[in-house]
């Protein structure tokens, strides 16, 4: 029989949870008084029961699995890139079924909005002469492409796949940190990490109806399948990758493998009268969709940077052409913009005529003059970013920064307010996370996948990623991040 | 299927293959080494140094000071990096091949070479080659038979497939014909009495570098003899690593790749393996020992390279 009593705070206390501490971050498995809220109740007494032997032997299991199936990312340090395995904490986050009701309809609130606002942008800007959004901003942003002023894309669709991140704040409301946009990844994480956890830790799925995340990459295929060319009724569909130095190379080739479709390089592929084939063993084979993995600057050297090689000459041209489809569009970055991102509530307002459902974290924007004396008098409790980067670069992390850093961003604000945004530090929540041979709290985010074909589905799943470091708030697989297998329950 | 994806299955299989051989050919040595003793005082260095004629890798003795000829071997064959044939060097570039081209092969067939990789990248395990360098040796070809499994009861018979199988039987023929040679060479003219059960010894240890031993004594059913070994290994149909038979694999794969194209004449590599395999089919071994045997294995090989070199012009791998 299975026992069903929820385990005492003593309990608790004197097993794997005993140096657990509750902080000022929200927890997601104890409430102040440090009993399980109620979605976690039979994982706890779980770990409650577990020896700190066993739970490292699972740990082990978990290590080992990751290393033997090749679960890695790449680092850049100088020139070389070195192989390194993301390493998944055994311990579940666990979103209650009404919970993720209100994130899925808040992240598809979003991209519908965002995709009119680059059907928009890109056409008519009813919205920058409506000075919603100022047109300077969207003028002077990195990702916007003038090149891609009027161009027809397939079902007016521009961001297919994006990967949304979340956070919590310390009363434990979800708030929207990023939007990703352009060639969001980590969805092979979420698959692999269920994967391993079934595993090697069967028996804690056993009080749990766990939604399962199996059904992505044929999700994923049919979005690819909907935006193929007119006519083209077989259509050929491959994944364009930069190759085996990048850092997500392994989830290029999960995706293909598990979509059955070519993984190509640039080099693969060649443009013969705006249509695009790949060089085969039997000659060339024309090529309908492109899930492509690499940047717009690097897609095509006729039209972006020359000095690319990894991309194709003429793909773009191609794309106009509507003989081939791109998917993720190309200029989908004016819309992952740091420095747009805090104009998507009024976005939503202005398209949908609907409040938003999950807010933005608070932004200051130096451009605006009281924001930037604000920023500048309080760089020590805010964090300040660069608009477009990504993976943890280019930051300021006040509470944790030196004064020669602060006097660093100080002057890059003041020089170019356009490239910054500043927030308050927010306390992510914190998950129990096994460190040696005990149970820690640390920091966590959630990215969920939403992928925009003939309707907009979320995958009842996400990537948690965790920042191993103690009180580090950096999740980013680059600095030391981990990731957690994440539970999206039935009921 | 790609073209690029083609080569690097075809190289992912060879590296592999290689390495498998390499890693028999050493284990080899340190066994053939303790039964040395016996037979006759050492220093016994003419295996050692048959070893690096066979995989035509001169060994590179400033990359170490290692204190006997037998230490400097086995490490520059197993570990050293700058030496394109050590069994490091080919499992890596093996993984690599693997690793461009993770889409096409299955998840199956990955993890067994990533773990073979990584149990060899494993300083512990590494440190006991000393002590026991067969259970090395023996993790390496057991890696390989596992992959091999993998791939022939997982993976689809494509075309794909086809280009594992014609990498992994060029490279096979390959080896055993340089092992053939060598070894004759080396042994040839030990024909004094004296010398008998010596050369039993070596002519055992080359079917065991094969993998032909137990195969070879069912066959013949009597003791190793120098003609019998070569007959077994060079002309024998249906022994899986002889070179008639990796040969004819490598033209059923080949055939299989090209695929019915009806009216089309006969290709470059078509005619270049036809040939060697009527010769191998019908030839006496007794009329290739009477002329030269060597002459007879060079011309093989060279013809083996020629198909690799038409397959990649032909497929525009490279």
């Amino acid at each position: 029989m299975i026992e069903t009593a929820t385990p005492s705070v003593e309990a608790i206390q004197n097993s794997l949870f005993e140096s657990y501490h509750l902080g000022a971050a929200y927890d997601e498995m104890f409430d102040g008084a440090f009993h399980p809220r109620p979605h976690y109740q039979s994982l706890c007494r779980l770990l409650t029961g577990l020896s700190p032997h066993e739970f490292r032997r699972r740990k082990a299991m978990t290590d080992l699995s990751m290393l033997q199936d090749g679960v890695g990312f790449t680092v850049y340090r100088q020139e070389e890139g070195i192989e390194r395995v993301w390493p998944m904490d055994p311990v579940p986050r666990i979103i209650p079924a009404q919970e993720w009701q209100r994130i899925e309809r808040g992240l598809v609130q979003r991209l519908t909005t965002l995709n009119l606002f680059l059907k928009d942008v890109y056409n008519e800007q009813h919205i920058l002469r409506d000075r919603v959004v100022d047109p300077q901003l969207i003028y002077d942003g990195g990702y916007f492409r003038r090149e891609f002023m009027g161009a027809k894309v397939p079902r007016d669709i521009y961001i297919h796949i994006c990967g949304t991140d979340l956070v919590r704040d310390s009363q434990g409301q979800y708030l929207v940190l990023e939007d990703n946009g352009r060639t969001p990844s980590g969805v092979s994480y979420m698959l692999q990490n269920r994967q391993v956890l079934k595993r090697v830790f069967p028996q804690i799925f056993e009080s749990y109806d766990v939604r399962a995340t199996e059904d992505y990459p044929a999700a994923l295929l049919d979005l690819l399948k909907y935006i193929a060319p007119a006519g083209r009724a077989d259509p050929t569909i491959v994944l364009l990758s930069p190759g085996i130095y990048n850092s997500a190379y392994f989830e290029h080739t999960f995706l293909a493998q598990r979509m059955g479709i070519e993984l190509v390089e640039g080099r693969d592929l060649l443009v013969d009268q705006n249509r695009v084939y790949m060089r085969t063993t039997r000659g060339f084979e024309r090529v309908d969709v492109i899930y492509r993995r690499i940047d717009d600057d690097f897609l095509d050297p006729l039209t972006f940077r020359p000095d690319s090689s990894l991309g194709v000459p003429g793909l773009v041209n191609a794309y106009r052409a509507g003989e081939v489809a791109l998917a993720n569009s190309i200029g989908t970055g004016i819309a992952d913009d740091k420095g747009i991102y805090p104009f998507v509530p009024d976005m939503i307002r202005y398209y949908l005529r609907e409040d938003p459902i999950l807010p933005n974290v608070e932004t200051y924007r130096p451009l605006v003059s009281s924001h930037l004396s604000h920023v500048l008098a309080n760089l020590d409790k805010l964090v300040v970013k660069t608009v477009n980067e990504s993976g943890g670069y280019g930051m300021l992390i006040g509470p944790a920064s030196t004064a020669s850093q602060r006097a660093e961003f100080r002057e890059l604000v003041r020089a170019k307010p356009r490239d910054y945004i500043a927030q308050p530090t927010i306390q992510l929540s914190q998950h129990p996370t096994f460190v040696e041979d005990h149970l820690e709290g640390r920091h966590v985010d959630l990215r969920p996948f939403i992928l925009c074909g003939e309707k907009i589905t979320v995958v009842p799943g996400a990537l948690t990623r965790v920042a191993l470091p103690k009180g580090s708030l950096v999740v980013n697989s680059s600095q030391g991040g981990g990731s957690k297998d994440t539970w999206v329950l039935a009921k | 299927m790609l073209s690029r994806v083609a080569d690097a299955l075809f190289w992912m299989s060879r590296y592999l293959e290689r390495a498998e051989h390499v890693a028999r050919l050493l284990d080899i040595c340190f066994l053939l080494e303790l039964d040395l003793r016996g037979v006759m005082a050492g220093p016994h260095e003419l295996h050692w140094t048959s070893l690096a004629a066979i995989l035509q890798q001169p060994v590179s003795a400033t990359a170490d000071n290692a204190s006997t000829p037998q230490a400097l071997i086995s490490r520059w064959f197993t570990f050293a990096l700058d030496n394109p044939t050590s069994i490091m060097s080919c499992i890596s570039r093996a993984r690599y091949n693997a690793r461009s081209i993770r889409g096409t092969i299955n998840s199956a067939m990955w993890k067994e070479l990533n773990k073979l990789y990584w149990q060899l990248a494993d300083p512990e395990f590494c440190g006991r080659v000393r002590e026991s360098p067969h259970e090395f040796y023996e993790a390496v070809e057991c890696g390989s038979d596992l992959f091999q499994g993998v791939c022939d009861t997982t993976l689809n018979h494509d075309e794909g497939w086809q280009f594992i199988q014609l990498g992994k039987f060029l490279e096979r023929a390959d080896k055993t014909l340089r092992i053939i040679d060598i070894q004759y060479h080396l042994l040839h003219e030990m024909t004094d009495p004296a010398d008998l059960s010596l050369s039993n010894l070596q002519w055992a240890s080359v079917l065991r570098s094969c993998r032909a031993y137990e195969a070879y004594q069912r066959f013949y059913v009597g003791r190793v003899e120098r003609e019998h070994v070569i007959e077994f290994l060079l002309l024998h149909p249906s022994f899986p690593r002889s070179v008639h038979f990796c040969l004819e694999a490598a033209a059923r794969s080949l055939a299989a790749i090209e695929g019915p194209v009806p009216g089309r004449g006969l290709s470059k590599v078509d005619r270049i393996l036809g040939q060697v395999l009527s010769d191998l089919k019908f030839v006496e071994l007794d009329q290739i020992l009477k002329n030269d045997l060597h002459t007879f294995l060079g011309n093989v090989l060279e013809r083996c390279a020629q198909v690799t070199r038409a397959v990649q012009e032909q497929y525009s791998l490279h």
